[in-house]
């Protein structure tokens, strides 16, 4: 029997290649698209997950406002972890990173390549971040000083074999001794380091409350509840943090009093498989995700897989109707109605099948395109994952149900001389749930053209919006450090070659990377309440001239005065919290740790410019005159870069023999950090399309199912004298009135959540009211042609063969 | 009136060719009541779609009202028999979700003619037909006689000069064949000229002149 059903199920689709093929394809993208988000976001929610004890690890995270500056920090001070641990007795374990020198130079033969993935860690990182090892081992690794655990990539890198515990490795040109090889770090985690050294070779001022600068992880005991555990910090506070700070500032007396004047030092715990999605503190070890990401695919994929869904069971029925006379005949012949619903399911689980093959074979190709996307590096096999496996079986059974049901039961309750007369007509036309049906793609589809539009708008606005400095033919050279007392043998060497225009060399640039803090006061004595907190920047003469800022009060620095090295230029937000009216000419003060107080003159005013992403609000900074040289960049003026990097690097191989090259330009790193934006772009652009192009398989369907309804109606009309323009408006209008009435839904859900969105941006555009018509008019027009081509078919059909009543 | 002139209909079925209508010849005089007879597939259908210009013909001349109908371009052609004719089906072939008064405007409206001359037109044919009270109900409220009567009343509201009529009694009983016919007879005394296609000797009779098709071909006239 079942077989019987399956050969006639298999004939039908052939018959109707064009339906099927449209069916199937439909649901095909559609679940491929489900495929793939699934895939996207099961890997998003797996981070770091892998860990033994992944429930129990948590990170120390820092809360700080401290003259009028605002940070949320990943990092905490060093002595916080031991105390916790000698304090109370929940906390089993504690281990530190130690990320801030950043990238290290590593030496390979003559050759020193600069490695970024390199940290310093405790002895008990192991413990808690328990990894693979390949070979010594890493229970005592990092016990002694001088000692490092390298990842599998990095061995093979330096030694050519797997096999290197034992073997010496320098590193800053001082020599490590290798203990463990250990595996790479799964790619879901949040951290990946392809070095770790001993914490002891760390050179700190210890036993500083005051400076947060490491990563540090506290394993808890089993069952203990971390908000609870998180009201401890209050006495750690007041017991060690106070005492410090009360050396530095003078009248303050108790947290309390800090707190009153306006600042804020607070701890908590961030759970450590809650930090890929929901951290967006500073600085994290990688960037992370973020959880809104998530949902946004996951309501995506949904909204796909309903959409497709929905397709498939209306052209379904759509098709089921032609085959009424079949019924009727089967009817007469004695089947029963058991059957003939057996027979309408098997039928549609088997293209629900077939659609779900099609799809893993789009899934495969595809995966590389969308982990491109989606900066993932998901492999295909994850699709028959233990946990996926059930559900994808799971997935063409559910929709051939549910495709199938209706138009089973619906045929097999004909009698069947009158379906053998061809009057079934009743009952099948205005159908409010499907015109549910195609208000809720249309709305989808408005929904994501609407998203589109104002995500690629915001972006455009990013790139254009005067930054106060300009990012164009920037060319950047990283770890000038390398080239020790060269480095202005260098800079002056480049600026002689042709297209070089000027070039300056100092500590940061104008986009995002990991700059700390310092705390100036405008008298001598520092209290809390005269504190500005604020970004310093070591720069020499030529910065602001060559990364086109604006000076707007006062004057650059300049060789011409003798005394420029005490002097500092503030940006107009630094000079607004400092409150004076004509800033230029006063003092500020800033003490060191070890009690020294050192004055600046503020000689200039330097127009705001955005140095963080504009995401943030720019913060306040000073320029210094000094000599910081990490970074050299150069203002070129040329059309031919390949020749003229290739000089500069020349004249750098001559200079720093071994080291390593490396250049970028001030507009890619721009662009870096809004890495994650585009991605969201690409991501809702790809599926709006995909989105809409199910929506209008599944308009095509309900167009012909709709025509073929009415197949006698249109006749007698034509007969009547109706013209096919008459004919085509008739069938359109009522799919036009819907695609309206799903605009008009749309219209507020899309604003509300692209106004969410934009909330993350601190410079934003404004959401303008032709973006909705816009959106709306897409989807009128896409509706329109898809309909139309069904709509004039019928409509030149001759109407003698409709009207034939033999 | 119209005249057809060698007019030949065919398909091809694989190599074999099957006509449909061979070399008819049939001319129509303004005012006469055409009975055409014929088993069933001697092509009394066709016959009638060809003169409706509804079917085109493979070979032949048809001339109405002066008008090469086998030289004009399919607009015409239904400009020309929106104009002209009007059609009455066996199955009725109302529009099943407008009302009877609707059902009777719809021509005018194809016909681009004004909302208030519309109202005006179908209010007096309904007066005619004396189905007045029925104009708000649909046609599964009505009985097949007096669907039928609906149809009419559609076939004549934009005032047509040929009446083309299939069958238009096969799915009525006896009494309301009979109303129907004499509602036929009664126009033709008006004036109109009615074609219709019967397989009945009976109403055939109501006509002044009956035509016998056999497999295409006009047998006697």
């Amino acid at each position: 029997m079942i077989r019987n059903y399956f050969k006639i199920a298999v004939r039908n689709l052939w018959k109707n290649k064009g339906f099927s093929a449209i069916n199937i394809a439909g649901l095909a993208i559609g679940l491929a698209c489900f495929i793939l988000i699934a895939l996207f976001v099961m890997d998003e929610l797996s981070y770091d997950r892998f860990y033994p004890d992944a429930d129990r690890i948590y990170r120390v995270d820092a809360d700080i406002k401290f003259g009028g500056n605002n940070l949320n920090l990943t990092v905490s001070s060093d002595p916080m972890g031991p105390v916790l641990k000698k304090d109370y007795p929940q906390v089993e374990e504690y281990t530190r990173i130690y990320a801030s020198e950043g990238s290290k130079l590593v030496r390979k033969g003559n050759e020193y390549i600069n490695e970024e993935k390199i940290v310093y860690a405790d002895s008990t990182f192991f413990n808690i971040f328990p990894q693979k090892v390949v070979s010594g081992e890493t229970k005592t690794a990092l016990f002694e000083p001088n000692t490092v655990v390298i990842s599998e990539t990095a061995a093979k890198k330096y030694f050519s074999t797997v096999d290197a515990a034992g073997k010496t490795i320098d590193i800053d040109k001082k020599p490590f001794k290798v203990t463990a090889v250990i595996k790479d770090m799964p790619h879901n985690s949040h951290f990946h380091f392809d070095f770790i050294m001993s914490m002891k070779n760390v050179e700190y001022d210890w036993n500083n409350f005051l400076s947060h600068n490491f990563h540090t992880y506290i394993l808890l005991k089993k069952g203990t509840d971390y908000h609870a555990f998180e009201k401890n910090f209050t006495q750690v506070l007041d017991n060690y943090v106070l005492p410090q700070a009360k050396q530095f500032m003078t009248g303050l007396n108790s947290m309390d009093d800090f707190r009153k004047s306006g600042n804020k030092l607070d701890y908590s715990l961030m759970p450590l498989t809650k930090i890929h999605l929901y951290s967006h503190r500073f600085p994290e070890l990688e960037a992370n995700s973020n959880i809104q990401f998530v949902y946004i695919f996951s309501a995506v994929a949904l909204f796909i897989l309903l959409i497709a869904c929905i397709n498939f069971m209306n052209l379904s029925t759509a098709r089921s109707v032609n085959r009424a006379k079949e019924v009727g005949i089967r009817k007469v012949l004695g089947t029963g109605k058991k059957n003939l619903i057996a027979q309408f399911l098997s039928e549609s689980a088997l293209m629900a099948f077939i659609s779900l093959l099609l799809a893993l074979v789009l899934t495969y190709f595809t995966l590389p395109l969308f982990n491109n996307i989606a900066a993932k590096s998901m492999s295909a096999g994850s699709i028959f994952s233990s946990s996926f496996l059930p559900f994808l079986i799971a997935l063409p059974v559910i929709v051939g149900l549910l495709a199938g049901l209706y138009p089973a039961f619906f045929l097999s309750r004909f009698k069947p001389i009158a379906v053998l007369k061809g009057k079934i007509n009743a009952g099948f036309k205005k159908n409010t749930l499907r015109s549910g049906l195609v208000v809720f793609q249309f709305f989808t589809s408005i929904v994501l053209i609407i998203g589109t539009i104002i995500v690629y708008q915001q972006l455009h606005f990013i790139q254009n919006t005067n930054l106060g400095f300009t990012k164009d033919q920037v060319l950047i050279i990283d770890d000038a450090y390398a080239l020790n007392k060269n480095d202005e043998v260098f800079k002056n060497a480049v600026l002689q070659l042709p297209g070089v225009k000027s070039g300056t060399m100092s500590g940061y640039l104008p986009v995002n990377s990991s700059r700390t803090d310092n705390t100036y006061s405008r008298e001598a004595v520092m209290d809390p309440k005269n504190a500005l907190s604020m970004q310093s920047w070591i720069v020499d003469y030529d910065y602001i001239n060559t990364l086109g800022m604006k000076i707007i009060k006062g004057r650059d620095f300049s060789k011409d005065f003798g005394t420029d090295s005490n002097a500092v230029i503030l940006n107009e937000t630094a000079a607004k919290v400092l409150g004076y009216e004509d800033p230029v000419g006063k003092k500020l003060f800033r003490q060191s740790p070890d009690g020294k107080t050192t004055s600046y003159t503020i000689i200039g005013i330097v127009k705001d410019f955005h140095f963080e992403s504009l995401r943030q609000n720019i913060y306040p900074l000073g320029l210094m005159l000094g000599h910081s040289n990490s970074i050299i960049s150069f203002k070129i003026a040329t059309a031919n870069i390949k020749p003229l990097i290739q000089q500069i690097q020349n004249k750098w191989k001559a200079l720093a023999p071994g080291m390593p090259f490396s250049y970028r330009f001030m507009d890619d790193a721009f662009n870096n950090m809004y890495r994650a934006e585009q991605r969201v772009e690409k991501v809702a652009i790809t599926f709006a399309i995909l989105a809409i192009i199910i929506a209008c398989l599944g308009l095509f369907g309900l167009v012909t199912y709709m025509a073929e309804q009415r197949t006698k109606e249109i006749g007698v009309r034509k007969v009547l004298g109706a013209s096919v323009p008459n004919l085509v408006a008739m069938l359109s209008k009522d799919f036009m009135k819907l695609v309206a009435i799903a605009s008009v839904i749309a219209f507020p859900v899309a604003w509300w959540g692209m106004h969410t969105w934009l909330q993350d941006f601190a410079y934003r555009i404004s959401i303008e009211w032709w973006v909705f018509a816009l959106a709306a008019f897409i989807a009128l027009l896409i509706a329109l042609l898809t309909v139309s081509v069904q709509a004039i078919k019928a409509a030149m059909a001759n109407p003698v063969k409709s009207l034939r009543t033999e | 009136m119209l005249e057809l002139k060698g007019i030949y209909k065919w398909v091809n079925t694989g190599n074999h060719r099957t006509f449909l209508l061979k070399d008819v010849d049939l001319t129509v005089k303004e005012g006469e009541f055409i009975s055409i007879m014929g088993p069933s597939g001697s092509g009394k259908s066709t016959l009638l779609n060809v003169i409706g210009m509804l079917d085109e013909f493979n070979e032949g001349e048809y001339n109405f009202l002066n008008e090469s109908v086998h030289k004009l371009k399919e607009k015409q052609r239904s400009a020309l028999y929106k104009q002209y004719i009007g059609f009455v089906f066996q199955a009725y072939h109302l529009i099943d979700e407008l009302t009877v008064y609707e059902n009777i405007e719809t021509p005018l409206i194809y016909q681009n003619i004004k909302s208030s001359d519309r109202k005006a037109m179908v209010a007096d044919i309904l007066d005619r037909f004396q189905i007045v009270g029925k104009k708000d109900l649909f046609p599964t409220q009505l009985s097949g006689g007096q669907q039928q009567l609906v149809g009419i009343a559609r076939a004549l509201i934009a005032n047509p000069k040929l009446l083309l009529a299939d069958e238009p009694t096969g799915n009525l009983n006896s009494k309301q064949g009979e109303e129907i016919m004499n509602l036929f007879k009664q126009l033709n005394h008006e004036g109109m000229t009615i074609i219709q296609v019967t397989h009945s000797e009976k109403n055939a009779a109501y006509g002044s002149h009956i035509i016998n098709l056999l497999d295409g071909m006009i047998q006697n006239n």
